[in-house]
């Protein structure tokens, strides 16, 4: 196989600047995953037990989930900007997998803790972690987008009705008036049915 | 030149804290097997010599004591552990150093350390035909009680899935106590019990607060011929602490119980009386911890080093013919093939067995979905 002389990945080279916080307790295998994360040469900061909420500032969080510790629900948290999350199990019955799921992390780490695969882990997580995000902006913007279309589609038969025109010329109609009011022609189209919903319903 | 040097072992049983009853008596198992080789002339003519560390029942003093062993004691194979949460916290130093652990219990399954042999049971070795036998004998209705940590709540997890699978089934109630839990701790979940009427109870309380479920049980007047508690963890040990009056009629699933009446048994039992009298009481954790040390010493008469990467190859697929029956270490999995069996306590504080296993059921420790009904682990019942 040809290695593929690329430059590095953004993924890679934003590793010297990611604030992690890591939700561990301070035992030894705390101290390896902090004295790892710094090796790598992210700002860690450790803290037991989980907080509530999801902190505030961090792109990485890591969590020990355990048996004894109830994993904290961070759903309403979740927005476009919160953070890569990473479990760490000790125990891999369905029981602890079961938390793990819960949680809709984007990365798993085995316990004890060893150097080696953490920094793998750690941006194959924040990969999954981007694209998931990026997929749900997409997905935000093609549902505007075709309830856009579908605005569209509905002024044009109103005005097809109210002035006796055909398609194309209802179509030209919205396209003028988008153009003299500055706007696009979905938010013109938009503003036709709203307008029409509240003069003839 | 033969080499007469002794072999030093590490052993970590709590005799101390919430669960020194019964890891002393994994400890005197341990013993009784290491005085059998001693007096049999030993390892080809090497004594083996315990070196104990008492962890009193706490999973940062098995990390801390595992590490002495290795590191000051030079010790290459340690005998220990009951509860899963001490187990977790050897497995990083045997690891790190590449030590075996031998760990004599059952547990809730999930795990494979290629630096462990478990010669416990595993849930599908005790969980499905205790609860085979409860659905059939007594009813489909359910109340979990456990101590609260990871064992019980898996154990309970398997206990509500099979008995969903009867017509009817349910799960009528589940409750935690701490680890430490006391009488009192018991009083309003018996008093539940009472209210919800389940058709049995399924008990993992561990340690020494079993005698007080079991003793809260008996002072509510509830009648175990109804509505028994079933167990895994409630052995001859902890039906000894109770008191034999206290824990008659409730019911439990091990591969051993010290009933068992074949004379291999009787002879061990026997040997163990003679050498250390009557104070500790044989149970299958007991059992464990004995034959899990003939299964090294057998192997390292095999490989003459103690060093794990010498001695695994000799361990996987070995058989020894323990008290409750020829057992054998699976090698793709480290556990052992055992026999279960279903008991119900007696008058004498021992268990009649009511069902068993002809054959050995092979461990299968990453079973997820257990199913009632599944002729490879139907038990007999003994003529």
């Amino acid at each position: 196989m040809v290695v593929q002389k690329n430059t590095t990945s953004e993924l890679l080279r934003s590793l010297r600047t990611l604030s992690v916080a890591a939700f561990h307790p301070a035992d030894e295998d705390g101290e390896e995953l902090l004295r790892q994360l710094r090796r790598i040469g992210c700002h860690a900061q450790a803290f037991w037990p989980p907080a509530p909420r999801l902190p505030e500032g961090a792109d990485v969080v890591f969590i020990a989930v355990r048996p004894d510790t109830a994993v904290p629900n961070w759903s309403e948290d979740r927005d476009a900007r919160a953070p890569t999350i990473i479990a760490i199990v000790n125990y891999e019955n369905p029981t602890i997998v079961d938390m793990v799921v819960k949680l809709e992390v984007h990365g798993i780490v085995a316990s004890p803790i060893r150097p080696f695969g953490l920094l793998s882990a750690l941006v194959v997580a924040r990969q999954i972690r981007n694209s998931r995000a990026a997929m749900t902006r997409q997905v935000q913007r093609l549902e505007s987008k075709l309830a856009g279309v579908r605005h569209v589609a509905e002024a044009k038969a109103i005005l097809m009705r109210a002035r006796n025109v055909s398609e194309p010329d209802a179509y030209q109609i919205i396209r003028d008036q988008a153009m003299a009011k500055r706007t696009t022609v979905e938010h013109m189209a938009y503003a036709i049915v709203s307008a029409n919903d509240i003069l003839f319903r | 030149m033969a080499d007469h040097s002794p072999i030093h072992v590490g052993l970590l049983f709590s005799k101390t804290g919430d669960i020194s009853t019964i890891e002393t008596s994994q400890l005197m198992g341990t013993l009784l097997a290491i005085d059998e080789v001693n007096a049999a002339g030993g390892i080809d003519g090497r004594e083996i010599i315990p070196i104990h560390y008492d962890p009193q029942s706490s999973p940062g003093l098995y990390r801390v004591l595992a590490e002495r062993l290795v590191l000051e004691d030079r010790i290459n194979v340690i005998f220990g552990c009951y509860m899963s949460s001490t187990r977790k916290a050897v497995i990083p130093i045997i690891e790190k150093w590449n030590r075996l652990l031998f760990y004599p219990t059952l547990y809730e399954g999930f795990e494979c350390s290629s630096n462990i042999v478990y010669t416990g049971a595993a849930p599908n070795q005790n969980s499905v035909q205790l609860a085979e036998f409860m659905t059939a004998s007594y009813g489909v209705r359910v109340y979990l009680i456990g101590s609260d940590y990871i064992y019980p709540y898996e154990s309970n997890r398997i206990m509500t899935d099979l008995v969903l699978q009867r017509r009817g089934g349910e799960k009528v109630g589940e409750r935690y106590v701490p680890l430490n839990a006391v009488h009192d701790d018991f009083k309003s979940i018996i008093a539940d019990v009472k209210d919800k009427q389940p058709d049995f109870i399924f008990s993992t309380v561990v340690g020494n607060s079993t005698k007080c479920l079991y003793q809260a049980y008996a002072d509510a007047g509830l009648n175990p011929r109804t509505m028994p508690i079933a167990s895994l963890t409630t052995l001859e040990a902890e039906i000894a602490q109770m008191g034999a009056d206290v824990g008659a009629g409730h019911v439990s699933a091990a591969p051993y119980f010290q009933s068992i009446a074949t004379p291999r048994n009787l002879e061990s039992l026997e040997e163990f009386k003679r050498r250390f009298g009557s104070d500790v009481i044989p149970n299958a954790g007991w059992e464990a911890a004995y034959f899990q040390v003939h299964l090294f010493a057998n192997a390292m008469r095999l490989s003459g080093s103690d060093a794990i990467d010498a001695l695994m190859p000799n361990l996987l697929g070995s058989e020894f013919d323990a008290p409750q029956g020829r057992v054998r270490i699976d090698p793709s999995n480290h556990h052992t093939c055992l026999y279960p069996r279903i008991g119900i306590a007696n008058g004498s504080g021992q268990f009649t067995i009511v069902r068993q296993a002809i054959r050995a059921v092979h461990p299968d420790p990453y079973l997820i979905t257990h199913s009632l009904g599944d002729w490879t682990i139907s038990l007999d019942t003994p003529k």
